[in-house]
């Protein structure tokens, strides 16, 4: 099984590693690099600083046992999405803005991928893991609406990042589609197929 | 009934609202802030709750298990943020 995550800062790369147990091949794709601030929230270590985050957690898997990952450090265009998420058996949305999202939910749609998104409110308080045939984005309050920055909320993140993974391992050895409602008091599974 | 959902400020409680016609969801908005500023919402009592609270909130339906109407008011998730 080939199971790509798309985006793997505070949310993505969290889940990654919460996937590590799976008979599977863990993809990462991010264009972006490792700064130290996102040491707080994200699953990097300081020899990952200026690293590009999606091979920096491709090395960082080498320290664990017998993980398969393959790494992508580039941004997911109309013009690439096809060679690096055609081979998916499962796609994962972490990424931090609408239009990439939409992009890989355009994808997933036309090819028949899976495809799961996992996000957090502004404020960190709240987040949502959602298979895409119910994902519908959510208009902005105001345009440019800042999304959470991540160190701060590092618990929600956590929780967020333990159930989209618990919906990845689901769909892996189960075929489920289970999505959920996140917040520090309760995770509630709202639906499942 | 319904069974609403509320989740707000970090918290998350289910509250029953007897619902005799279909609800809009501003009239979700309007519902829950009454409900949250009466101390209908177990664990989620603001008397002052300001009018406008839930106005970005999102109102999401689904049926339970046995066909119930479960009605969640959520904050937005940055699927939207550009």
């Amino acid at each position: 099984m080939r199971i790509i995550f798309c985006g793997v800062g505070a949310i993505g790369s969290q889940a990654a590693v919460l996937c590590r147990n799976l008979e599977a091949t863990l993809v990462f794709i991010d264009f972006d690099r490792v700064e130290s601030k996102n040491l707080l929230a994200q699953a990097y270590v300081k020899p990952s600083v200026g690293k590009n985050k999606a091979e920096a957690l491709k090395l960082q898997f080498l320290n664990l046992h017998g993980v398969k990952t393959e790494s992508f450090g580039v941004r997911v265009t109309r013009d690439n999405v096809e060679a690096l998420c055609g081979g998916a058996d499962l796609l994962v949305d972490c990424f931090d803005n609408q239009d990439s999202r939409v992009l890989l939910s355009d994808f997933a749609r036309r090819a028949g991928k899976p495809l799961l998104h996992g996000a957090v409110s502004a404020d960190g308080t709240f987040g949502l893991v959602r298979w895409d045939e119910r994902f519908t984005p959510d208009a902005e309050d105001t345009a440019g609406q800042a999304t959470c920055e991540g160190g701060a909320h590092l618990p929600l993140l956590g929780l967020l990042a333990a159930t989209l993974a618990r919906s990845v391992q689901d769909f892996a050895k189960h075929g489920s589609r289970r999505d959920a409602l996140v917040n520090l008091s309760s995770v509630i599974p709202t639906a499942g197929a | 009934m319904a069974t609403l959902n509320i989740t707000y400020d970090g918290m998350s409680s289910d509250v029953p609202v007897e619902l005799d016609h279909p609800v809009t969801d501003d009239d979700v908005r309007r519902i829950a802030t009454e409900l949250v500023r009466s101390g209908g919402v177990p664990g989620m009592h603001r008397a002052r709750l300001q009018a406008d609270a839930f106005r970005y909130f999102v109102v999401d339906r689904f049926r339970g298990p046995r066909g119930e109407e479960r009605i969640y008011l959520r904050p937005k998730v940055p699927f939207g943020a550009r």
